[in-house]
């Protein structure tokens, strides 16, 4: 399974956490869609890094300046050399979300532990509730050029106009418009439903199995290579409505098919339904700009 | 709102983050499980879509008392203990208690600095569906959401 996946000492499995509990090279991150689920049990030594309360900065709209996310590293007992290890909640959303965003601060070693949280706890695997003590770390962020992964609006508008690949990979509703303008949905709503034009529908939930581990090599070609025609060779930019399920996405395309050019488009829908003139689309075609 | 529930709000307000996720991971442990044949109905009908976790409720109105059955998933403790809240904090109420829920119960429980601004509407989802379905039930006996449907 996972080793025919194209990096594959990037997705590790339970057992090989197992054999690294007390290796002090090797945190283990858990990062939560419920921040309450780390206090209710974690794996042992694992530190919790909350997706919407550590990484992001509230003003901003962005991530963290890089001290601070150099003072986090630190406090979690993680230094530039640390192995880090991701996992988490919903087949590893936020997992991804987080090594996503430790990628852009030029984390090195990124890891996710296949089937996260849900398919160490389902095989029998030990969760605590003890608290995680490790000594400070010292942390020097080295940020990489941030457009080798992530996009932004205007790389959409450039993407579309090259008739570049965009995957959208929420739920067939939210791609269509139908769901997003809801009534009385109003901190998750957007104006407008529907999608960038020329995107494709995968939603994420596909690359994965029904335990939380990823889907294999051949099963996830099927899906964007055969279906959709995505190859190696392209500049890819995937998005969701805030970034996080779109974050996995890029993971599976990056690490598990060795995709050169993959970006995520953490604006998302949430920017891009309420973007002044961006062009959509609505309806189960890709379509064109309306 | 009902005293019981006023208070449970207000020591969740009161309390740090820490103490707010262990005051939610217990209430959460202590929601009851569903009766055998409400089990059995756990379907679009009664899923509250708004979540993102697959959250049930189960309302009735019986001799102008509000009867409540709800569950969430274990794996989302913020979400089962908000759930567990209302349960408890609303057992006994009746319908007036109901229609007075704060529409920022959810906030005043201090869920948003837990769960963050992209999570916490599908919550407020659940204050309004148990308002509304109250509130149908109390003008239309048997209309819909009953125990039996």
């Amino acid at each position: 399974m996972s080793n025919s996946h194209a990096h594959a000492d990037v997705l590790v499995t339970p057992e090989w956490v197992e054999r690294h509990l007390d290796d002090p090279n090797v945190r283990l991150i858990e990062t939560d869609e419920d921040p309450a689920l780390y206090f209710q049990g974690h794996i042992p030594g694992a530190v919790e890094i909350g997706w919407h309360n550590q990484l992001q900065d509230p003003v901003t709209r962005d991530y963290l300046p890089v001290p601070q996310f150099e003072d986090l590293c630190a406090r979690s007992g993680i230094s530039p050399e640390t192995t880090c290890v991701f996992y988490g909640d919903k087949s590893n959303w936020w997992a991804c979300y987080a090594f996503w965003v430790f990628k852009l601060y030029g984390h090195r070693d990124c890891r996710v532990l296949d089937g996260g949280y849900k398919f160490w706890r389902e095989s029998g695997r030990p969760l605590t509730t003890g608290p995680s003590k490790h000594p400070r770390a010292e942390y020097k962020a080295a940020p990489i050029d941030q457009a080798l992964i992530r996009a932004f609006r205007d790389d959409v508008f450039a993407q579309i106009d090259a008739g570049k690949p965009l995957v959208d990979v929420r739920s067939p509703r939210e791609y269509t418009g139908e769901l997003l303008h809801m009534e009385e949905y109003p901190q998750e709503g957007t104006l407008r439903g529907g999608h960038v034009p020329g995107a494709r529908n995968v939603p994420w939930g596909r690359t994965v199995r029904d335990d939380g581990r990823f889907k294999s090599v051949d099963e996830l070609k099927a899906i964007f290579e055969e279906e959709i025609g995505l190859n190696a060779g392209q500049e890819i930019i995937a998005y969701c409505r805030i970034g996080e399920r779109s974050s996995l996405v890029w993971f599976v395309l990056t690490y598990l098919l060795g995709y050169p050019h993959v970006q995520n488009y953490d604006g998302s829908w949430l920017e891009w339904g309420n973007l002044v003139r961006a062009p959509i689309a609505k309806g189960p075609s890709p379509g064109a700009i309306v | 709102m009902t005293e019981k529930l006023a208070g449970l709000v207000e020591e969740l307000q009161s309390a740090d983050r820490q103490e707010r996720i262990e005051l939610l991971i217990d209430l959460a442990r202590s929601l009851p499980k569903l009766p055998d044949h409400l089990e059995a109905h756990k379907d679009a009908t009664h899923r509250v879509e708004e979540c993102q976790s697959p959250v049930y409720l189960f309302i009735d109105v019986q001799n102008g008392r509000v009867v409540f059955h709800a569950d969430a998933p274990v794996e989302a403790p913020t979400v089962r203990g908000f759930v567990a809240l209302l349960v408890e904090g609303l057992e006994g109420a009746n319908a007036a208690d109901v229609a007075a829920l704060p529409d920022d119960l959810v906030r005043r429980a201090g869920l948003l600095e837990i769960l963050g601004m992209q999570r916490i509407a599908g919550l407020d989802a659940v204050v309004r569906r148990l308002k509304r379905t109250t509130a149908l039930l109390t003008s239309a006996p048997g209309n819909t959401q009953s125990l039996t449907s």
